[in-house]
């Protein structure tokens, strides 16, 4: 039952390694909850450029045909982990949660797992 | 808070009016030509327009919330003003996804009320929204990202027309293969309904139903339906709307009862 900033806090606060997390409505690229962005890593500038990202899988799926939906989208960078998972559920549809990593610090697997865990408490 | 302000006055247009409020901090509803912006010590609370499907068509005609636990919500919190914790203390729904749709449907009646940028019509000091306090969000926030959708929109298909007019598809043209959600918005374009109504059909936000829309319409698929002949114009057009009456919202609620009869 948690609202949309106790989500947010808890993937920054129990997810190891996390810097900064939105959640992002990806038809017009808006922010609808952000953490822990500064002024050096604007979130809501990244929210709208992830939100080409996930457009852009979304139509090469459709191009080859795939009928497949995508759970998370995960870029590495040198220092830094980059996820975005996309919402299920009713009210999820055309969400996803962008969560920024600390390479050195994160645990890839157990980030997937515990962000599945925040999107189901979210319940959108 | 509910002091009486008269300098939004001044302003030419509705966003500039909103940031004078904002300056001020004043509490009170500003009523424009499309739709009515919420404020709460100047930041908005809540937006309604006709353009857009309001929270509990959203909530009940997908499904989140049954009709009758939403009435039961309105029916318990309207007056005190906090339909909205009704219906998380009811476990209808839970606080995050309140959240997330109140503010889709506070953004996409937004862009309908700014888009349209002309000079405010009303503020009525200390006025609250039935809903209750959900979330806020700063004036300067609400006008960029309008800004930013109405760019993103004219990068699509630069023909605004498509927002308000009824459309219709163009004969002929080969739809095959279309994404899910632009070929269920392309089977509701039938030369009568405009993007509003076609949202609402959708029990989809209504800017959402323009992105796909305009694609429709650079695709080539969708059009601007040719005028109607006045003499059989089904009633006034929502471009006509004068919404100088500021408690729409009880209207509503009373027709959507009315029709529930």
């Amino acid at each position: 039952m948690a609202n949309l900033e106790t989500s947010l806090k808890e993937c920054l606060s129990s997810i190891d390694g996390a810097k900064a997390a939105a959640l992002v409505d990806y038809t017009s690229g808006m922010a609808l909850g952000t953490l822990g962005g500064t002024k050096d890593f604007n979130l809501e500038v990244a929210a709208a450029g992830n939100t080409d990202v996930v457009r852009s899988k979304l139509r090469t799926m459709e191009h080859l045909g795939l009928k497949e939906e995508i759970e998370d989208i995960l870029i590495t960078l040198n220092t830094q982990y980059h996820m975005i998972r996309l919402l299920k559920g009713r009210g999820g549809n055309g969400l996803f949660l962008y969560l920024v990593l600390d390479a050195s610090r994160a645990n890839l697997a157990m980030a997937r797992h515990q962000l599945r865990r925040i999107e189901t408490e979210l319940e959108v | 808070m509910t002091r009486v302000t008269t300098t939004w006055t001044t302003h030419e247009t509705t966003s500039a009016a909103l940031g004078a409020l904002a300056a001020e901090g004043a509490t009170g509803a500003l009523s424009g030509e499309r739709g009515i912006v919420y404020l709460a010590a100047g930041r908005v609370v809540h937006v309604e327009s006709a353009f857009t499907p309001d929270l509990g068509a959203l909530l009940t005609r997908s499904g989140a919330v049954a009709a009758d636990g939403w009435w039961d919500a309105v029916d318990r919190g309207g007056r005190q003003a906090r339909v909205g914790h009704r219906l998380v203390d009811s476990g209808r729904l839970a606080a995050g996804a309140l959240e997330v749709c109140h503010l889709g449907a506070l953004f996409d009646a937004a862009y309908f009320v700014l888009a349209h940028d002309t000079r405010a019509h009303r503020f009525r000091p200390g006025a609250v929204h039935w809903l209750g306090a959900v979330r806020s969000v700063p004036v300067d926030v609400v006008v960029r990202e309008c800004g930013r959708r109405r760019a993103l929109l004219d990068r699509i298909w630069p023909d605004p027309d498509i927002d308000t007019v009824p459309l219709t598809r163009v004969p002929d043209a080969g739809a095959a293969a279309l994404p899910v959600r632009r070929g269920r918005t392309l089977t509701q374009v039938d030369g009568v309904r405009t993007a509003s109504q076609i949202a609402s059909a959708l029990a989809c936000r209504t800017y959402h139903t323009l992105v796909e829309l305009r694609r429709l319409a650079a695709d080539g698929l969708v059009t601007a339906a040719p005028p109607a002949p006045a003499s059989v114009a089904p009633g006034p057009s929502p471009r006509d709307v004068v919404w100088d009456d500021p408690d729409t919202a009880l209207l509503r609620r009373l027709r959507d009862a009315l029709e529930a009869l």
